[in-house]
């Protein structure tokens, strides 16, 4: 029973619905996740993104769909000490140092790392003896990632690790979080800084009004929002020839001028030309994984974008 | 029980000053003002006149233990440590039991400091009974009060918690008996007092050194026992409640 079934995704979420009174906050999200993944939830604020986290953590139930952690129910997975979190706006205990604060976790898990190996994996043996209203932001937020760490969860899940951190700390944050997951622990984060998710996930996934806008690697998300975002002005053109052209992926139609977001610019252009041979002033850019979060999360857009997988 | 847990707990309330000044140093204090200053020497009934004043005090200790008990609940619902726990294997019912059971051991410094006192310094003589029933009563006379913390905890912010367990302290003082001895009262206060529970829980103890003014062990245990049955309740109801709204 407390085996970890070999075959069971470390998250698996389908059709999950979360409703807080007149706000959808989370609208049908499918999610798996697999063993030893490291995969970046993105998306602006309001995005379902904590809330997605909290059914996973089994924080709060879902209204509809479910969600499992390695085949269990949220609150089994949480009882076997099988998942460690990092809460966004977490506070630690001011009249605990923190060697005591992880120790009082630990002594609630079965099966806990050392404390002081917990607190040396998240970069903060240094402050063991410190109290919490002593610590800096980015100091807290390695003491929050021991006490995550300290059951030695096999799934961590990170809501925004490094919101409080400056640009350093942020690094040296990182750092510490891709050593241990050498060890093949899964991971999911959420984060708003693209960056973060470019350099550290192996997988991203996108979410906007509650659902899932794309979900790939950070190539696939690229390629989703369109390869290139080729710019013309298409005198004549409606909007739906235009999305009709191969491998366009968005279309944005003002005044005669269209942007055009493609999974193949070559081939689309070349069709554009053909089409409307009056097309002029062309322009062709690449699209970063931040035009892409731009596209994907426009919520302006009635489409939805074609998820990369 | 977890014993790490729990002594961990114990060590976060001793470092709270505020916990160490009214739920210990308040009540030996004003045991030793108040014996100094209402007890006359040659006073025939001052031995019974100081063990009234140390019960008094034994049951101010313990019901202030009981608010800053509480107090560290709401403290840990608005830093969402409540979250944090949640996400370990210690269940809901043990949290709520487990600040019981330190709301119960943060009363054992005052129920023997202030009787140490009262023996060595003021030449205080029970017999075992009457200890036992003053030490053990008290302690175990608490329950309610632990429970109304833990209520107050559930339900005030940090920012109003002050003022109410101050407020509560003040009535359950004043009125109730603890701060001004029964015997001390006018009329008026001596026929409302019973409608706080502290009154009884001065009682328990009052019960063992004098008859006058006093009230029978049975009523006063099933007094207390009904307000623990409902703040129990409410604790447990609005534990509920939280629970079901997540």
């Amino acid at each position: 029973m407390s085996e970890t079934n070999p075959t069971a995704a470390a998250v698996a979420l389908s059709g999950l619905r979360k409703r807080y009174g007149a706000v959808t906050a989370v609208d049908g999200v499918d999610l798996e996740i697999r063993p030893g993944e490291v995969v970046a939830l993105l998306g602006p604020n309001g995005a379902g993104k904590s809330t997605t986290i909290d059914m996973i953590l089994g924080l709060s139930a879902p209204d509809a769909g479910t969600a499992r952690v390695f085949g269990r129910t949220p609150a089994e997975a949480v009882r076997e000490g099988r998942i460690g979190a990092m809460l966004q706006n977490g506070t630690l205990l001011d009249d605990l140092t923190v060697a005591e604060t992880v120790r009082l976790v630990a002594s609630l898990h079965r099966h806990p790392l050392p404390v002081e190996r917990a607190l040396q994996r998240a970069g903060a043996q240094d402050l063991a003896a410190r109290r919490a209203n002593r610590l800096s932001g980015g100091q807290a937020q390695r003491v929050r990632f021991a006490i995550a760490l300290v059951s030695d969860p096999a799934l961590l899940v990170l809501d925004e690790p490094t919101a409080a951190m400056d640009p350093a700390t942020r690094r040296d944050f990182w750092k510490a979080m891709y050593e241990d997951t050498a060890a093949g622990r899964t991971v999911l984060f959420a984060t708003h800084y693209l960056e973060e998710a470019e350099e550290y996930a192996d997988r991203v996934v996108l979410m906007t009004g509650g659902r899932i806008a794309a979900d790939g690697t950070v190539a696939e998300v690229r390629a989703a929002a369109g390869g290139r975002t080729i710019r013309a002005a298409v005198p004549g053109a409606a909007e739906a020839d235009l999305r009709a052209l191969p491998h366009v992926t968005g279309c944005d139609l003002r005044e005669g001028r269209a942007e055009l977001a493609s999974a193949d610019s070559d081939a689309t252009l070349r069709a554009l030309l053909a089409r409307f041979p009056a097309a002029r002033d062309i322009e062709i850019a690449a699209a970063g994984l931040e035009s892409a979060f731009l596209t994907l999360t426009d919520q302006t857009r009635d489409d939805e974008p074609e998820p990369a997988r | 029980m977890n014993l790490t847990y729990t002594r961990i707990e114990i060590r976060r309330a001793l470092r709270n000053s505020r916990f160490l000044i009214f739920a210990f140093a308040f009540p030996v204090f004003l045991f030793l003002i108040q014996t100094n200053v209402f007890v006359a020497d040659d006073d025939p009934g001052k031995d019974t006149a100081t063990a009234v004043i140390m019960v008094n005090m034994l049951a101010f200790g313990v019901f202030f233990a009981a608010m800053s008990n509480g107090g560290r609940l709401a403290t840990e619902r608005a830093a969402g440590w409540q979250r944090q726990l949640r996400l370990t294997p210690l269940t809901g019912r043990s949290y709520m039991l487990g600040k019981g059971v330190t709301g119960l051991l943060l009363g054992v410094p005052v129920l023997v400091a202030v009787p140490v006192i009262a023996v060595l310094a003021n030449g205080v003589s029970l017999d075992g009974a009457q200890w036992t029933r003053i030490l053990l009563g008290t302690w175990l006379g608490a329950v309610p009060f632990i429970l109304l913390g833990l209520l107050i905890g559930q339900l005030a912010r940090p920012d109003t918690l002050q003022p109410l367990s101050m407020g509560l302290s003040l009535v359950m003082g004043f009125l109730g008996g603890m701060w001004i001895p029964v015997d001390a009262m006018p009329t008026w206060m001596q026929h409302l007092s019973p409608v706080l529970p502290s009154y009884w829980l001065t009682q328990l103890g009052r019960g063992a050194v004098t008859g006058d003014l006093s009230r029978g062990l049975g009523l006063t245990a099933a007094v207390l026992a009904a307000w623990a049955l409902a703040l129990g309740a409410l604790v447990i109801g609005r534990y509920r409640k939280d629970s079901a709204r997540a």
